[in-house]
């Protein structure tokens, strides 16, 4: 099973992780970790710490809002075989992942899922419709 | 294969959380399930998918289906739809 968790500038990830719950009207598991702006990252870095450790035999995506923002380069440091990072996350990509569609059994899979979710959620309305808008 | 026609008619049409009902209740069938809407056809068990179609009340669809229990599938999908996704009392 694929553990995540969400890690964010603020509390982005734990708004989208209650907007996610209240459209699939299911609890998630996920767990969010704020970046605090205050701090040198290293209380992020325990939490990812703990988390991991919790997690030992699981392979774990880490969700991250931007890419080369503090969180994504604080989660950048744990990736290995059972860990990788997704960047820009939304909720597209949020949805993507915890519905059925989103869940296979091969890990790099469900991720590339995701990510192109993600991507296909952004869109100019007039051109997805064909109409030109100057 | 089946098809059939179905009106939206509750007022948010296929909006975030119908389209999350959607998509788990179609997640149960075997079938291959798609929503025909104008020229666009989806997989009706993809959550994205739907959400592609932006179709709202009063509009229009065709459920389509092909399975073993694809009878069963229209059937409740159209029954999901006419309960207004049990969102409106």
């Amino acid at each position: 099973m694929i553990k995540s968790l969400i890690i964010t500038h603020g509390n982005l990830g734990h708004e989208l992780i209650q907007v996610a719950e209240k459209i699939l009207e299911q609890k998630l598991d996920i767990k969010a970790i704020a970046f605090d702006w205050q701090g040198d990252g290293s209380d992020m870095i325990a939490q990812l710490e703990k988390f991991i450790a919790a997690n030992k035999g699981h392979k774990i995506v880490i969700f991250t809002d931007m890419f080369g923002g503090s969180p994504s380069n604080i989660a950048t440091r744990f990736i290995n075989k059972n860990v990788e990072v997704l960047t820009g996350i939304n909720l597209p990509g949020m949805l993507k992942f915890f519905c059925c569609e989103g869940k296979t059994e091969k890990f790099m899979e469900t991720i590339k899922t995701v990510e192109r979710g993600a991507i296909e959620g952004i869109n100019i309305i007039s051109e997805y419709l064909g109409e030109k808008n100057d | 294969m089946i098809e059939k026609t179905q009106i939206i008619i509750n007022k948010l049409g296929l909006h975030a959380r119908a389209a999350a009902k959607l998509s788990h209740l179609a997640n149960m069938f075997n079938a291959n399930i798609f929503l025909i809407y104008n020229e666009d056809k989806v997989n009706a068990k993809s959550l994205l998918g739907i959400l592609t179609l932006a179709a709202s009340v009063g509009n229009e669809i065709i459920l389509q289906a092909s399975g073993d229990d694809e009878q069963e599938a229209i059937t409740a999908i159209s029954d999901l739809f006419n309960r207004k996704f049990d969102e409106e009392s």
